[in-house]
């Protein structure tokens, strides 16, 4: 019984160390006239091929793309967004990196997929069942500004309703596995509920794919077992940043899976194979090697790529040893 | 608190502390990583670029300057290459498309000489007008590097602390009557608020230069009025970024400190016409009295060009002008 890896979705976008780092060059030559966007798509394609490649290769199962076109994981939603005009930058969470705030100034309406062709080219150089990854409508609400709907619920219910529309557009694409990512929710249990309706809009209109609820960067235990009761089949969890998540785990339903991220997304030190294998075997016991998935803690854009990608091999290297 | 010795009653202009770096530096700077120019060769067009940004300040009549950092690449990684148990790591993204090699601790933390004294004595000795010293703060040097060594952040924000007061008072015997130690980080996490304070202390207790800090990209309402316990003299906070939104806050809690106001925001191509940066300074004046402001850009300036710089720096000088007189 192998125990199944994944990823939460970044990837570093810098090359390996003393290669050519063409996404940053090519974006400073369309600056200066000297490169086309199609110049950039091409880099675009080319890293994402790359970080596909070395994700399977280090032996991850379910893979992202990356995020090579990302600059954070809301604005390339709300760029697609009728309602929405991109603000001012801000630290994204306690990390040492930004994201533009989306500013809400109209009705919300959804303007076409804003990630289904990525997902389309990711999908047809991979191998392996490439992961959506949305963010889930609650933290989006929370990390933007609005100046339009002057309720809380209603604006991210909004959200809700165009992110249900790209999940059944990447569902017939092709996704198999589409991930809701709900950081935000950590700090404001008050959102709980809000939270369940607005992944019940996203998720109601899907007919196969398996669905992710990720939350990453701290505890989830102040939102109690009522988390377990969200219309997702997978919940998935910062184990290094938040230590008491192992508690809350324990109370996950027999019929919902685990996506336990043991591996500090967020550090250098390399975590020691031993140490993942016991993390597994004990995390195995809770929630069934069949029902169990290991991962990073969050997203791996905040480390440098070779520690990424060490990271992602020692993993890979501990479930299959625990899995043997 | 330290009073500034400066000509008039208030409404200085200063800035954060980076400037754009001209071309001829990007070329020698790359150039000197392929080892095709020597260490010599840069410095003298460090030199150079450094005097070009003395004048420029001088010619618009900034009150205090700075020598523009033609020198640093990243504000942390500029120390943590000069500091021992801190290594250059590998490249990460911060936004957009900026990247910077992240330090690694993976010893014990201190410094074995000064890191930025030759650089301050060169650029006063250029000018009449007080250069600040700039320095960044223990909690940013910590939060923006990986730790492999140490078992808590605060052993490591304290080792820090002690480095850069050891900084500062060189800073201060070289003569420097400002200092700043840029502290961006201390918004970030509100448990870690004493720390920032707690580090803060080590380092400016045994100074008598006025001394400020400078704190952006945070949820300063979450902050705000804790802030004022930073041992500081001055505060620099964004206001162009937040559209002038913590001045609310400065109706409840009266601000304490000089404020460094910072009122065009260095993201952004456009530049604010004078009449917004007025508006802005009248409004900071509801709640603080000219004789305790500094203005100043949003943050340090050397993501945007140099002719965007000169443009935003131009244009508060002449908003503070506008506004002196009125007075």
């Amino acid at each position: 019984m192998s125990i199944q890896t994944t990823v939460v979705g970044s990837y570093p976008k810098p090359p390996p160390e003393g290669r050519p780092f063409t996404i940053r060059k090519t974006k400073h030559a369309i600056e200066r006239g000297e490169a086309t966007p199609e110049d950039l798509e091409r880099a675009f394609d080319e890293h994402t091929r790359e970080v596909i490649a070395e994700q399977e290769a280090a032996g991850i199962d379910i893979i992202t793309d990356g995020h090579a076109r990302w600059d954070d994981i809301l604005t390339p939603f709300a760029r697609h967004m009728a309602g929405f005009q991109i603000g001012g930058l801000l630290r994204w969470f306690d990390n040492n990196v930004y994201y533009r705030r989306p500013i809400c100034t109209g009705k919300i309406e959804w303007r076409g997929p804003a990630t289904v062709d990525q997902f389309k080219f990711a999908q047809s150089v991979a191998t392996k069942p490439v992961k959506a990854v949305l963010p889930g409508a609650v933290t989006f609400a929370h990390m933007s500004v609005d100046e339009h709907y002057a309720d809380h619920e209603e604006f991210a219910m909004s959200i809700a309703r165009v992110l249900a529309q790209e999940a059944f557009e990447l569902e017939a694409a092709g996704a198999t596995y589409i991930q809701i990512d709900e950081p935000a929710l950590l700090e404001h249990p008050e959102d709980l509920r809000l939270a369940r309706e607005c992944t019940y809009i996203i998720t109601s209109e899907l007919k196969s794919a398996e669905t992710i609820l990720a939350t990453y960067f701290g505890d989830a235990k102040r939102l109690g077992p009522e988390l377990f009761d969200f219309s997702v089949a997978t919940f998935g969890f910062d184990l290094i940043s938040g230590p008491e998540n192992a508690v809350l785990v324990k109370e996950l339903p027999s019929e919902k899976k685990l996506q336990a991220g043991i591996v500090d997304a967020r550090n250098t030190r390399l975590e020691t194979e031993e140490d993942l294998e016991r993390s597994i075997i004990e995390l195995g016991e809770i929630a069934g090697a069949e029902s169990l998935s290991v991962s990073p803690s969050a997203g791996l854009e905040f480390l440098p790529r070779e520690k990424a990608r060490a990271k992602l091999e020692r993993l890979a290297n501990a479930a299959k040893k625990v899995g043997a | 608190m330290t009073t500034p010795e400066l000509p008039g009653k208030g409404l200085w202009t200063t800035s954060v502390g980076s400037m754009p770096k001209p071309d001829y530096i990007l070329k020698a700077r790359s150039q000197y990583a392929r080892k095709e120019i020597d260490r010599s060769e840069l410095k003298e067009l460090e030199q150079k670029a450094t005097r070009e940004w003395i004048e420029f300040q001088e010619s618009i009549g900034t009150d205090v300057v700075v020598d523009g950092e033609m020198y640093r690449g990243d504000m942390v990684a500029f120390f943590a290459e000069e500091m021992p148990g801190l290594e250059i790591g590998g490249l990460v993204r911060s936004y957009g498309n900026r990247f910077y090699r992240k330090p690694i601790a993976t010893g014990p933390v201190g410094r074995d000489k000064p890191m930025t004294v030759e650089w301050w004595e060169y650029a006063q000795s250029l000018t009449e007008k007080p250069v600040k010293g700039m320095l960044t703060g223990p909690y940013t040097i910590c939060d923006w590097s990986f730790n492999e060594h140490y078992d808590s952040r605060r052993d490591f924000v304290l080792d820090l602390a002690k480095a850069i007061r050891d900084e500062a008072l060189d800073l201060e015997r070289a003569g420097a009557k400002y200092i700043q130690i840029d502290e961006p980080a201390a918004s970030t996490r509100m448990d870690e608020l004493d720390l920032v304070i707690e580090a803060m202390q080590i380092v400016t207790e045994p100074l008598e230069a006025h001394t400020i800090t400078h704190i952006c990209y945070g949820d300063f309402h979450r902050a705000y009025p804790k802030m004022l316990e930073i041992p500081v003299d001055q505060i620099d906070l964004e206001f162009a970024n937040s559209e002038y939104g913590l001045l609310e806050e400065f109706s409840d809690h009266p601000f304490t400190k000089y404020i460094g106001l910072g009122i065009s925001d260095v993201h952004t191509h456009e530049i604010e016409p004078v009449d917004e940066m007025v508006q802005g300074i009248r409004q900071t004046m509801k709640h603080i009295p000219p004789e305790r402001i500094f203005v100043d850009p949003d943050c340090g300036l050397k993501t945007r060009t140099t002719e965007e710089a000169k443009e935003k720096l131009s244009n508060i000088k002449k908003a503070v002008d506008v506004v002196k007189a009125e007075l």
